[in-house]
């Protein structure tokens, strides 16, 4: 197909953010500026809504391919195409920017311009990750991302923004470090960047190691696992609710990506080599982050470390290495990046009307903001992983599949569904029951805006849980190639 | 018959350093717009028959393309820097024409020290340029810590040229010879010779740990003698050893190569840990100046892989971020004088738009964070070093530049999250808000585009 979407995928909100820095900011208001920025994501989102209509289903590999010299010499290439893992991550993307946007539109007041700014580059970078198919473009997307994110939580963020910012920034630069070293290796041996070519090359075993821990570095700290997860609740809690919604919902899926299109095939040997490892780490993350979850005092905090503890499942799943594990594994991704986007988003709701997030603060909410409880209740539910919502297929996919490794790991894993389960309906009811506090009192329900973003994540949430063909059917040959 | 075709570069700069003379007694003013006007000749000059200076001489090719682009690379960064000299010399009351002489003397020792063939001339060529150098720190007479930087330049440069004399004379005694092209053979006593040279090399270029010197003299000097001193000088040093190493085959001798990676390293790490905790905006660019000159060195190391380009176009987008930098820092002003400090940036953002930016763009561009052209040029010596087998230190370069990170996020902070405290004047100097607004374009565009800036380092190697 000669029409160059993905290219125009990666430039509208690039265009669109250079023209609006262009316009005089004193003469333009906050309303207009962030409906200019919707206009252009909604735009975007149909965009991306061709991807799936004219991607044909029936053949392997990657389509809309778009391929252009950029260094001669060093035989690296503008390369971007798209397969079946990559269009429901770019869709997930272009659905979360406009609802971002549309959320921060009371609650961001100063230098609205920028923040809008950041947001589409933010999303065309973050698009760029998921189209491109050359290691080195791929890392120039997946390291630029950082900026913008960097930018949005230190202008916007809480009162620690410094200490958040600067920390998400250096964890994550300090993993990627090392996979761009990687990366400059495998190229000069294949004298390729090109992914597919890669997945043909195979390298020597010791070496494979050393080059599959390089990329696990990186991917580990973007999932979060387990140790590597402590930048995540920082970031979450001083972030401003639309970082929070980026972060939770497609960027902590950059790392799992990375970890079904490179590791997995670049490393057959090493992916089995080190499965006891991943097993090992997801299963503490699962258990450990769930325990702590459970005694959190802060909202977002909570929701933080409960994001570690389902991106646990995550890494289990893809590591099955079987077609169910991955298959489970990704519609838990994009389960995840729904339902923890929204989760935020009802934080956000609270904390703009009452400016705590302290769980003890709320209580009795549902008798002032019924709406509010309404659709808390879908996502609460969603997260614990009840049949009829998108979290329980992908739950049950990974525990499915784990059986057939461990049955220890079919354990811990249906552990973390049960701590799961406790922590979010203990949220749920310390802030929607009990007696009503006075100055909760004064709560307004839901807005219009809000009640219609809430509709749009839930009835997605639904149709996935109910549907959940509409994504396998996507997803299926594609993931099928990259098991071994 | 000595050809005199191959000095057309050094004579003109000669010549044009003796009509600045006779025509800065008149006026000044002329004098200077003069000399953009004499660079920019020579650049055209360089540019369309640099090669056939050379051509009746028996030098290779590849040098020869190695002197033509550095010399173009010098006579345009000199360009640059005439034009952006004025306003900041009016602003202390400095404003004298011999200033652009102890420029044109400097650049005319960079030519002569790219060039030189031999020992001596080369120490010729750097003695030139230090001299210039040392005068140009203490230009600011009235002010002590410009005296004391001139002074401390100065007895430490003696002390680097007196190891320089030792070493060549070392290698003398040994060889016979002063010539870099037909050196081969070595016993231990010109070995010995060599490393002396290497280390007043390694201490002009102020890579760690012979750069002591460095912070000190960065911070007291005028700001517009320090932007010379971290750009052109330090590119003709840096080529200069960069000839030594290819000439004298280094990598061959196991003493000196061990000596070279580990002033690598050293002063990859010395560069981030000492920028860490510097408060003076000055000080902390030095350090991560000599963060990048490792990266320098391991270019120059690994330079069989992928050629001299790597590391040309490595010292091109180094030198067009410092340019930029040091335009914004120019153009900047306190209440009560120079601005100095890191904190003196704080809410940037708010008070000017552009110069925010154009940080943003310079400080993650050195941090080596993509699309910026920085991340490329971290991206291609570390290429050609891991094909070339440096892993251990090509681990060590990107473990610094995650450190050295910090401390840019650090600038970044201050300008975009912080709220000012003291109030900035803008100094609105059209050209340097030119300069810097290019070379922040071209530090971005790159990645889009990069056809230009490869073909041109590409084109001369071929």
């Amino acid at each position: 197909m000669s029409f160059p979407i993905l290219s125009l995928l990666i430039l509208t909100p690039i265009i669109g953010a250079l023209t609006l820095s262009l316009s005089s900011s004193t003469q333009l208001k906050n309303k207009t500026i962030f409906l200019s920025g919707l206009w252009i994501t909604t735009g975007e989102f149909l965009l991306s809504l061709l991807l799936p209509i004219f991607y044909d289903k029936s053949k392997n590999g990657y389509q809309f391919i778009e391929f252009h010299t950029w260094f001669d010499k060093f035989d690296i290439n503008y390369y971007v195409g798209v397969d079946g893992v990559s269009i429901p991550l770019i869709l997930l993307t272009t659905f979360l920017v406009p609802i971002c946007l549309l959320c921060s539109i009371n609650s961001i007041q100063n230098r609205a311009k920028e923040f809008v700014i950041y947001f589409l580059l933010l999303e065309s970078f973050i698009i760029g990750v998921f189209v491109s198919i050359d290691l080195v473009i791929f890392y120039v997307f997946f390291e630029a991302v950082l900026i913008p994110m960097f930018l949005i939580i230190g202008i916007w963020g809480g009162e620690n923004r410094l200490y958040a910012t600067f920390k998400f920034f250096l964890y994550t630069l300090a993993g990627s470090v090392l996979m761009l070293l990687a990366i400059i290796y495998i190229i000069s041996k294949v004298k390729s960047g090109n992914i597919e070519l890669i997945s043909d090359f195979t390298f020597d075993q010791q070496i494979e190691l050393v080059l599959f821990l390089c990329f696990f570095a990186s991917f580990a700290v973007k999932v979060p696992m387990f140790p590597f997860h402590t930048w995540l609740p920082d970031a979450h809690v001083q972030a401003p609710t639309s970082g929070s919604v980026i972060l939770a919902g497609v960027l902590l899926k950059l790392g799992a990506y990375g970890f079904i299109r490179l590791s997995l095939p670049f490393f057959e040997y090493a992916s089995i080599y080190f499965q006891p490892m991943i097993f090992a780490l997801s299963c503490v993350a699962i258990v450990y982050t769930s325990i702590v979850a459970l005694r959190q005092l802060d909202m977002k905090k909570m929701i933080a470390y409960s994001s570690v503890a389902h991106m646990g499942f995550v890494t289990i799943g893809i590591f099955t290495l079987t077609q169910d594990g991955i298959n489970g594994a990704y519609f838990q991704m994009i389960s995840h990046g729904i339902v923890s986007a929204a989760l935020f988003l009802i934080v956000g709701v609270v904390y703009e009307r009452h400016h705590t997030r302290m769980i003890s603060d709320y209580s009795g909410v549902t008798n002032v903001m019924p709406k509010y409880s309404f659709f808390f209740m879908i996502f609460m539910l969603s997260s614990v992983g009840l049949p009829g919502t998108s979290g329980f297929v992908g739950e049950f996919l990974v525990i499915m599949s784990t059986i057939s490794v461990s049955v220890y790991l079919t354990f811990f894993t249906a552990i973390g569904v049960i701590l799961g389960a406790s922590y979010m309906l203990l949220l749920y009811k310390n802030i929607n029951f009990g007696d009503i506090k006075s100055d909760i009192k004064q709560l307004a329900d839901l807005t219009n805006i809000e009640i219609f973003y809430f509709s749009c994540l839930a009835f997605l949430t639904m149709l996935l849980g109910i549907y959940p063909k509409l994504l396998f059917e996507m997803i299926n040959k594609s993931i099928s190639l990259s098991i071994i | 018959m000595v050809n005199l075709y191959q000095f057309i570069p050094e004579i003109f700069i000669l010549s044009l350093i003796l009509i600045t003379l006779c025509f800065g007694l008149f006026n000044k003013d002329r004098a200077v717009s003069l000399n953009t006007l004499g660079f920019i000749l020579l650049s055209i000059l360089l540019l369309n028959y640099g090669k056939e200076f050379y051509s009746s001489t028996q030098i290779s090719l590849n040098t020869i393309n190695l002197f033509v682009l550095s010399k173009i690379i010098l006579s345009i960064g000199s360009i640059v820097f005439i034009l952006l000299l004025k306003r900041p010399l009016k602003n202390e009351n400095l404003y004298r024409y011999e200033y652009v002489l102890f420029l044109l003397f400097a650049i005319l020792g960079s030519f002569v020290l790219i060039s030189s063939n031999n020992f001596l001339t080369a120490f010729i060529g750097l003695e030139l340029q230090s001299l210039s150098l040392y005068l140009m720190a203490a230009f600011n007479t009235k002010n002590l810590s410009s005296n004391e930087a001139g002074i401390k330049y100065f007895s430490l440069g003696a002390l680097s040229s007196g190891f320089l004399l030792f070493g060549i004379s070392m290698i003398y005694y040994d060889t016979g010879s002063f010539n870099i092209q037909y050196l081969d053979n070595f016993t231990a006593i010109s070995e010995i010779g060599l490393s002396l040279v290497l280390i007043s090399l390694f201490f002009k270029v102020s890579a760690a740990p012979f750069h002591i010197w460095t912070p000190d003299v960065y911070e007291g000097s005028p700001t517009i003698s320090t932007l010379f001193f971290a750009t052109l000088p330090k590119f003709a040093s840096l080529i200069f050893l960069f000839r030594v190493y290819q000439e004298l085959n280094i990598f061959e001798i196991k003493s000196l190569n061990y000596i070279f990676q580990m002033v690598c390293a050293i002063s990859l790490l010395v560069g981030v840990y000492g920028a860490i905790t510097q408060k003076v905006i000055k000080r902390l660019l030095a350090f991560s100046s000599i963060n990048h000159i490792g990266f320098m060195l391991l270019g120059i190391m690994s330079y069989q892989f992928m050629s001299e380009g790597t590391l040309f176009f490595y010292l091109i987008i180094y030198l067009i971020t410092t340019f930029g930098i040091f335009a914004v820092l120019l153009n900047l002003r306190t209440v009560d004088g120079e601005f100095t400090k890191i904190s003196q940036l704080n809410g940037l953002r708010f008070t000017s738009n552009s110069k925010s930016i154009s940080m943003l763009v310079f400080f993650f561009s050195l941090a080596g964070i993509p699309p910026f052209a920085g991340f490329f040029a971290k991206f291609f010596i570390l290429s050609a070093s891991i094909n070339d087998g440096f892993i251990l230190l090509s681990i060590i370069a990107v473990l610094s530049s995650v450190i050295a990170a910090f401390y840019y996020l650090t600038i970044i902070k201050n300008m975009f999250f912080n709220k000012s405290e003291i109030e900035l004047l803008d100094d609105n100097n059209k050209t340097g808000k030119v300069i810097f607004i290019s070379s922040g374009l071209i530090i971005t565009l790159f990645f889009i585009y990069p056809d230009p800036l490869i073909n041109l380092v590409d084109n001369l190697f071929k």
